[in-house]
């Protein structure tokens, strides 16, 4: 496929940027006793990305053929040459980058084409059948497969050449309990990139099931907690979605650029000093981080960035053309969902550096708060105030937790919840592998990090 | 692309996947149905107050159901000559499963009535330069009337296409449509100041109506960004909160929405099962969908089976009417055949749901919402999270105001929690007037009661 794109690239000047990807997504889904449904998606094409004139022009075409990409190239050119006259703000050039060439092949691949579509099925099927016997209370419990195996070839006119493949396997259970009228859900969700044995790793298909209808059947007995600003220690899945969405995006350089609240903050204080933040490309601490890629979609290595350092705020997230703006160095952080999308700046795996505390000891040493588990979902705004949602809230009294409550929405200020950081442990966990973030287009992330004591807004009665 | 050259492509694959259903049948596959999705667009994107990007984009995708012995495998391709290839490939994933439910299979045709052709020949005239010129006067509209609005994003959107469906039992439909669309997305800053983000969007079937849509759309935009710049944490309370059209359809309807569908009442998770003919809402509410006008956007004659599509009521005065089923669902049920709610498009399984839904206006007038004595809170947005199955809900409230004493205060910081199936009970008003959200549904303002609203600030 390299070599097809470069022929395309043979005789054109100025900057094109080839993207050739090819997505197979599988998904299998067991839910009251039997296979619900099984699909696979193919979706192949390419994107082609022109800077002319100043400015961008963008084509894709699914017809993998030289004369197809070459006419896509034409199109992007009289497309930007179109915009041209508009854009106020010119783009001069891009700036070299430490571009990938080669071939950069995935682990867990041939694990995931050896095994058969009868043995994914099976796992579905035999982990929904042992859940829904677990309780007379439980409703409904669905059980999901599904692996996204992508492969992609980066070819630009200024120096990228690589094809790179890797697949992303995901398991997730949902469970609905009922009693009384009332109902309540459950679910857990691990994803990595890697293979199966990747995948299960930390936890067995069982005990990722036992969790998820523990949790609906639990909190049927469990009332709001009271609202207000809360002492809170949350675990590696909630600090994930914190540093995500707190944080992440409001560096992301395409935002700081729209004013977010990260703009001009670069040396300033945001955090306190047990704060050390990165997003990265590759997997810390340990493999299979889901948000893991070996090349960026613009052909650029990803680099681990240092977004805060000790509580200092020490750089944003680039792709070729913010780097340019600010004077820096690209970080590997453009992304693009499908051929036909164009890269954005994206993060890929957040996470707080772990700390000197153990979990054991900050329960003990906190008199009054919670204990959040169990990330859901979450938005950040320009503003820094952000939100997500959390399954179940554990009261903290006295340095021992008491009871069970219903996890609802925790809000705050990004910088005021960092800076509010007085515990950090030891512990390390990716927690966030089988989430999606959005921004325009879906991208795979991961975060995660240590278990953390800050200060939040708590949404309650 | 234009109108002449679509119509030869839809025509020239009907011709293919008719063939294509004819040789799996001489195969031994019985029940296949082919969805197709095609689409041509011309795009412009706005980014930081400055123009972006030009795009042009074409793709044909087929979403392809194989049923065979009560098993189901489905197949989502964008490559054309390997066609059979991919039912041949759902076949052996159907093939593959042992839990047959012979309750699943592919419906029988029926005439529809209602046929939706929304291609109006005049965007055949327009390219990538009257959109260039769309984002030119956006970005005026910006500089001159909102300039501490900075816009982090936005799309001018010319799109053509069609959608086809076409199945071994005889099923055929298709629609061709064109439109103008365009969204922004932003917030406003001064100086240290920044305000929560906001966004708006407007389609059109021609120039004309987008135009003037777009406009209020933009203006909307700005104002409500500008609105949000000096927010103000406040101390909690319990109360009422006034909801504007968005948010009565983005975050509180929905959840009642979506437990009316078949799948959800099949499997237990829907707390509205058993509930048909009952009062489940105040007798202030009445919903019903219609995807049978022909002057809104989402207007279609078939569903996601290729069945023709009606108008039904929902709820009347708070009493429950009608659930919604595709196929296997209705079947499910019991029913002889679906309603016609059968959601989704190339890319997704036949869902169940409304089409275009629209909710009766009240008796009130917006106006005096604004002007209640004691505390409201204005929900502009909830960013937050909702459970289907309990129906819980929570966030916090973006872009809002404390309206007290007939004064409008911005607030930040501030969360709310309730359950979308109470708050069908706590409407106390609805109002007159409301917006058409996406040009397609018809939601008014309602003002509720009883929340608990979460702050920061001490009283």
């Amino acid at each position: 496929m390299r070599n097809l794109l470069k022929e395309c690239l043979a005789e054109e000047s100025g900057f094109v940027e080839l993207r050739y990807h090819h997505k197979e997504s599988r998904s299998f889904h067991a839910e009251r006793g039997r296979v619900e449904s099984t699909a696979l998606r193919k979706r192949t094409g390419v994107g082609v990305r022109v800077l002319e004139a100043g400015t961008w022009g963008f084509a894709s075409t699914s017809e993998i053929s030289k004369s197809s990409i070459q006419n896509a190239i034409q199109v992007a050119k009289k497309a930007a040459r179109l915009s041209s006259a508009l854009r106020k703000d010119k783009i001069p050039h891009l700036p070299k980058a430490n571009f990938a060439v080669g071939d950069f092949i995935g682990k867990g691949i041939e694990d995931f084409r050896n095994r058969t579509v009868e043995e994914k099925l099976k796992l579905v099927l035999d982990i929904q059948n042992a859940a829904a016997k677990q309780s007379a209370k439980l409703q409904s419990v669905g059980c999901g497969y599904s692996e996204i195996y992508e492969e992609k070839a980066i070819v630009t006119t200024d120096g990228a050449d690589s094809f790179f493949s890797m697949v992303r396997p995901e398991f997730r259970v949902s469970a609905v309990a009922k009693e009384d009228g009332k109902m309540e859900s459950g679910s857990h969700s691990i994803g990595v990139t890697g293979g199966w044995d990747c995948l299960f790793r930390s936890q067995s298909p069982t005990e990722i099931s036992d969790e998820a209808c523990k949790t609906a059947v639990d909190l049927l007995s469990s009332s709001l907690p009271d609202g207000g600003l809360s002492t809170v220690i949350l675990s590696p899945s909630i600090v994930g979605l914190l540093v995500h969405e707190a944080i992440g995006h409001t560096v992301e350089a395409d935002f700081v650029l729209s004013g977010s609240v990260a703009q001009g903050k670069i040396g300033h204080r945001v955090g306190s000093d047990l704060v050390t933040l990165c997003d990265s490309g590759y997997s810390e601490y340990y493999e299979g981080a889901g948000g893991s890629i070996p090349v960026d979609d613009e052909g650029v290595i990803p680099t681990n960035t240092v977004i805060i350092k000790n509580g200092i705020l020490s750089s944003y997230l680039h792709n070729r053309e913010t780097a340019e703006r600010f004077g820096v160095a690209p970080t590997g952080s453009a992304r693009a969902w499908e051929y036909g999308d164009v890269p954005l700046i994206r993060m890929r795996n957040t996470f707080l550096v772990p700390g000197e505390s153990s979990l054991d000891e900050m329960i003990a040493n906190t008199k009054d708060g919670f204990y959040l588990d169990g990330a859901k979902n979450g938005q950040a705004d320009a503003t820094g105030e952000f939100m997500f949602a959390v399954q179940k809230a554990y009261r903290i009294q006295n340095g021992k937790i008491t009871e069970l409550l219903k996890g609802v929405t925790v809000s705050g200020l990004a910088f005021d919840v960092l800076q509010n950081v007085d515990m950090v442990s030891k512990e390390f966990k990716w927690d966030l592998g089988s989430g999606h973030c959005g921004k325009g287009q879906p991208a795979k992330v991961d975060a995660g990090g240590p278990y953390v004591r800050t200060k939040v807004l708590l949404g309650g009665k | 692309m234009d109108r002449t050259s679509i119509e030869k492509r839809l025509n020239d694959q009907k011709d293919l996947l008719s063939n294509l259903v004819k040789k799996a049948k001489t195969n031994g596959i019985d029940q296949v149905e082919i969805y197709s999705s095609y689409g041509y667009s011309e795009d412009v994107s706005l980014e930081k107050n400055d123009l972006n990007n030009c795009t042009a984009t074409e793709e044909n995708m087929f979403g392809i159901r194989v049923i065979t012995e009560g098993n189901q495998g489905f197949i989502i391709s964008n490559h054309i000559p390997s066609l059979y290839e991919s039912i041949e490939e759902a076949y052996s994933l159907a093939k593959s499963q042992s839990t047959p439910d012979f309750d699943l299979g592919l419906p029988e045709p029926e005439s529809i009535q209602n046929h939706f052709n929304q291609y109006d020949p005049s965007l055949d005239t327009m390219g990538i330069e009257d959109l260039v010129n769309s984002a030119k006067e956006a970005l005026g509209w910006r500089n001159d009337l909102y300039p501490k609005v900075n816009i982090d994003s936005g799309d001018f959107s010319l799109s053509k296409g069609y959608k086809l469906i076409v199945s071994s039992k005889g099923v055929m439909a298709h629609e061709l449509g064109a439109e103008l669309s365009a969204s922004v997305m932003g917030m406003g800053v001064d100086g240290d100041l920044v305000g929560s983000f906001d966004y708006d969007s407007a389609s059109g079937f021609d120039k004309g109506q987008f135009q003037t849509l777009w406009k209020k759309a933009f203006m909307n935009f700005g104002d409500k960004c500008m609105g949000a710049l000096y927010a103000k944490p406040i101390s909690g309370f319990q109360g009422k909160v006034l909801l504007p059209p968005e948010a009565v359809y983005s975050f509180f309807l929905g959840l009642f929405i979506g437990s009316l569908n078949g799948t959800s009442l099949r499997k237990g998770k829907s707390k509205m099962a058993g509930k048909l003919g009952e009062k489940v809402a105040s007798p202030l509410l009445s919903i019903w969908d219609d995807p049978t006008n022909n002057s809104f956007m989402g207007s279609t004659g078939f569903d996601r089976e290729g069945l023709p599509t009606s108008k039904k009521s929902v709820l009347t005065a708070g009493v429950l009417d009608t659930y919604f089923y595709n196929t296997y669902e209705a079947k499910k049920a019991g029913l002889k055949k679906s309603n016609g709610s059968a959601t989704g498009g190339a890319q997704s399984l036949p869902g169940c749901g409304p089409k275009q839904l629209q909710i009766a206006p009240g008796a009130s007038a917006k106006d005096e919402f604004f002007k209640l004595p004691g505390k409201t809170l204005f929900v502009n947005r909830i960013s937050g999270t909702k459970d289907g199955a309990s129906g819980d809900f929570s966030g916090v409230i973006k872009g809002g105001y404390l309206l007290e004493n007939g004064e409008k205060i911005p607030v930040r910081e501030v969360q709310i929690v309730g359950n979308a199936f109470d708050t069908l009970n706590q409407i106390e008003a609805i109002s007159k007037e409301g917006e058409l959200l996406g040009e397609s549904s018809f939601v008014p303002y309602m003002l509720l009661d009883g929340f608990t609203i979460t702050g920061v600030t001490e009283e």
